[in-house]
């Protein structure tokens, strides 16, 4: 009896922790579930795209990449101070509709820093923002699939 | 003499985290704090270690020794697990713009925190010495669990948090030169204040045990002169 009382809440604890564990949707899934997710508010994961920085009046637009997968963002409000080309971002927002031109708009911005730590000099600047470097294991599909 | 050692260790960590060590090339200076975080969590974890080891040996010597070096050990993880969160507020601020999320790693550390609360409640709840000591030996007995959570949350779940930069199976370490000679510096430092508390801390346990007896036996001779009087 106890055995399957346990059994039943281990069930129901790991099935709402899967949903309730899913900090962010990356880039390519928040395409491929656009259809599902309407409307309704979730986190975005994604790199600046390098050159698609724009400001507007009343926030930034620009977009993020993930996988292959590119979002066009609406962010309304001041981006963050480490908001730059390359940087690992974690947005909160919406899609604006269901159709493919739809673009993302967020209204809250993060960085989602990544492991590496570069010495701020010269030589290493450059290899540090051309952005190969970012993109950490735990964003990857792959490592989510395993979870 | 492991004082002078903390003392002076403290002193160079504070020199090569401030002074010696270059800016990071994203998080600009904001990057120091590393030097306080990650060392304090390792000690943290460590503490967290030794109380689940004691916890276990009192379980099967149930001796007083085991009994105050787990409860030692856990109230010094409480405070190097405070530290850890306040450290990494700020510096989530500074990096990630924001102070708190509820992100796996950050909720299973809030979580090892509470544990750790409530260890010591649970011992102040509890009067007499054996059943103190048995309670806080279950409880003790979760801490490594929550910490094996705590440290493969960013692997098994999406986290804000970042991977890890040292302890990679990989063993292709993310962090170069002066920097992670800082870190483990600041580790090591660290980990010579934790045996600094924990030997002074057993102290104060020890004495405390035979304060509490002296009473017992003074209150029953008290007793005891009463009824024959």
């Amino acid at each position: 009896m106890l055995v399957v009382v346990v059994g039943l809440g281990a069930v129901v604890v790991v099935r709402s922790l899967d949903d309730a564990t899913l900090f962010f949707r990356n880039a390519d899934e928040a395409v491929t579930q656009r259809d599902d997710l309407g409307t309704s508010r979730f986190r975005l994961q994604g790199l600046v795209v390098p050159g698609s920085v724009e400001a507007y009046p009343g926030g930034v637009a620009f977009d993020v990449g993930f996988n292959g997968a590119v979002v066009p963002v609406e962010h309304s409000g001041d981006p963050v101070e480490l908001f730059d080309d390359g940087i690992p971002v974690v947005l909160e927002g919406r899609w604006s509709g269901t159709n493919a031109n739809a673009v993302y708009l967020s209204d809250r911005m993060l960085v989602k820093h990544d492991e590496n730590y570069i010495a701020d000099n010269g030589g290493r600047l450059d290899e540090a923002d051309d952005g190969s470097g970012y993109g950490s294991a735990n964003a990857s599909p792959a490592a989510a699939a395993g979870a | 003499m492991l004082g002078v050692i903390v003392l002076a260790g403290t002193a160079v960590t504070l020199w090569l985290s401030f002074v010696a060590t270059p800016a990071d090339a994203v998080q600009g200076e904001a990057v120091r704090l590393l030097y306080v975080h990650v060392p304090s969590v390792t000690v943290a974890y460590v503490a967290c270690g030794i109380t689940f080891v004691a916890s276990g040996m009192w379980l099967w010597k149930r001796t007083e020794w085991w009994d105050l070096v787990g409860s030692s050990a856990a109230e010094i993880a409480s405070v190097f697990t405070a530290v850890t969160l306040l450290s990494g507020m700020v510096w989530g601020q500074a990096t990630w713009g924001t102070a708190w999320e509820w992100d796996p790693r950050l909720t299973s550390t809030l979580f090892l925190f509470l544990l750790l609360v409530g260890y010591q409640a649970l011992r102040a709840a509890s009067p007499d010495r054996s059943s103190r000591a048995r309670r806080s030996a279950v409880v003790g007995l979760l801490l490594v669990p929550n910490i094996v959570i705590v440290n493969r949350s960013v692997q098994w779940w999406r986290s804000l948090h970042q991977d890890a930069t040292l302890f990679r199976t990989d063993l292709d370490f993310r962090i170069e030169g002066l920097m992670l000679f800082t870190w483990v510096f600041a580790t090591a430092v660290g980990l010579v204040l934790l045996a600094w508390l924990l030997m002074h801390r057993f102290r104060i346990g020890w004495l405390a045990n035979r304060v509490e007896e002296r009473r017992l036996g003074d209150a029953l001779t008290a007793r005891r002169a009463e009824a024959t009087s």
